[in-house]
């Protein structure tokens, strides 16, 4: 819910634009959008769940995204790569979510681990990472053996009709991934002539 | 786009069957072990594969950073002092570019822990490129003609040290231990029980080329 609190400032700046010349419309606008951004609380980031799915459940959950383009963003507090990574998923999360595209993050986080646990959604919540974050809860060796990658990051992605098309891993030192992959395999799977 | 990805899976799949093992991708059991030339080491010498006159090496592919690597390091020492005095040879070996995994923080590193073992860095990563290896820790055994007799796990619950400095076993007390009973099989010149592993850690940070 809090997620749309941005919105009427998106609306805002965009109304004013189409309605050039009425400088009187886009000056009104802004001075909303200034005046909302001063009171305390006006924009506040959306509260950041991390939900705890076992593998299964969570392959439910990723069926349940059929009909998008899905980016998996598999990570943990414990990897730096990961944590430095994780900023350009939210921007390209920003970028592609009005093109179908669906972003959703999966922590290996140990989930007894509660200190651990914590510092991922607190995490999560700086980053601002407004999409589906799920915290799989497994043993991280049946984690890594059912995700069948050797460790992350990782990164996969699905197509429109549910079927995994990439799959980005470290697994070969020299065949490592960067963030120009994610991209281009994002703009692949989104493009419009791709049925998928 | 279909036609480039199946030309790739087949490459892929070819080369799978020719080199790699299970989990690497790169060298598999029974083959040689790549050799290494002249990397620098902790104790400020310089050290190669061809230096190692014991019967079996231990080669273990660590970063300071890692907390896997950290809430390993215990067991890690246990098997070198296991087999103190035996002709066992641990090299554990650094490829990282990060300054926290390079020298001179492996020194202080070694220092801190009490690593009774080289430590070796490999600022070209070459070495880890060879042998496939993308976690930390990472263990591979060679056997007295420098063959690769196991690699991955050191034992089957791998550590991680939490920020609080505590260690958590993420199966408990550890009840197979791998690279122990790949060492003696070695020694006694037999195959190790269980070849190969899926190495759990951080992973090596290469880079792109």
């Amino acid at each position: 819910m809090h997620g749309r609190v941005r919105d009427p400032l998106d609306s805002a700046v965009g109304q004013g634009s189409a309605l050039s010349g009425q400088a009187g419309g886009l000056s009104h606008s802004l001075v909303l959008a200034a005046a909302c951004l001063l009171a305390a609380g006006c924009y506040r980031p959306p509260p950041i769940t991390l939900q705890p799915v076992n593998f299964d459940e969570f392959q439910r959950r990723l069926a349940a995204l059929r009909g998008h383009v899905v980016v998996v963003d598999i990570w943990a507090t414990w990897c730096l790569p990961c944590l430095e990574r994780f900023p350009r998923m939210v921007e390209m999360h920003r970028r592609y979510r009005d093109r179908g595209v669906r972003f959703v993050s999966l922590s290996v986080d140990n989930r007894e681990d509660q200190a651990a646990v914590e510092e991922a959604r607190r995490f999560l919540q700086r980053q601002n990472a407004s999409f589906d974050n799920y915290l799989l809860d497994e043993n991280i060796l049946q984690a890594f053996e059912k995700l069948d990658i050797l460790g992350i990051p990782a990164v996969f992605l699905y197509d429109r009709a549910g079927r995994r098309r990439y799959r980005l891993t470290g697994d070969d030192p020299n065949h490592q991934f960067t963030e120009k992959d994610i991209e281009q395999a994002v703009q692949a799977l989104s493009a419009p002539r791709d049925g998928g | 786009m279909k036609v480039s990805w199946g030309r790739l899976g087949l490459v892929s799949l070819a080369g799978a069957l020719l080199w790699a093992g299970k989990y690497n991708t790169t060298v598999d059991i029974g083959k040689k072990a790549p050799g290494f030339t002249k990397l620098p080491g902790a104790d400020g010498k310089t050290w190669s594969l061809a230096d190692f006159q014991e019967d079996v090496v231990v080669l273990v592919f660590l970063a300071n950073h890692c907390p896997w690597v950290r809430g390993g390091d215990k067991d890690l020492l246990q098997l070198a002092n296991e087999f103190r005095g035996k002709s066992v040879r641990v090299v554990g070996l650094g490829v990282n570019l990060r300054p926290d995994d390079m020298m001179p923080a492996m020194k202080e590193h070694a220092a801190k822990v009490g690593y009774n073992f080289l430590y070796l860095h490999d600022p070209t990563q070459e070495v880890g490129r060879q042998y496939g290896a993308t976690r930390t820790p990472e263990f591979f055994v060679l056997n007295k003609e420098r063959k690769i007799v196991y690699m991955g796990l050191l034992h089957n619950s791998p550590a991680q040290m939490m920020r609080d400095g505590a260690v958590h076993h993420a199966n408990g007390e550890p009840t197979q231990h791998y690279v122990r009973d790949a060492v003696r099989a070695a020694l006694a010149g037999k195959p190790a029980p269980v070849a190969e592993t899926r190495a759990q850690g951080c992973t090596v940070e290469y880079a792109t080329r």
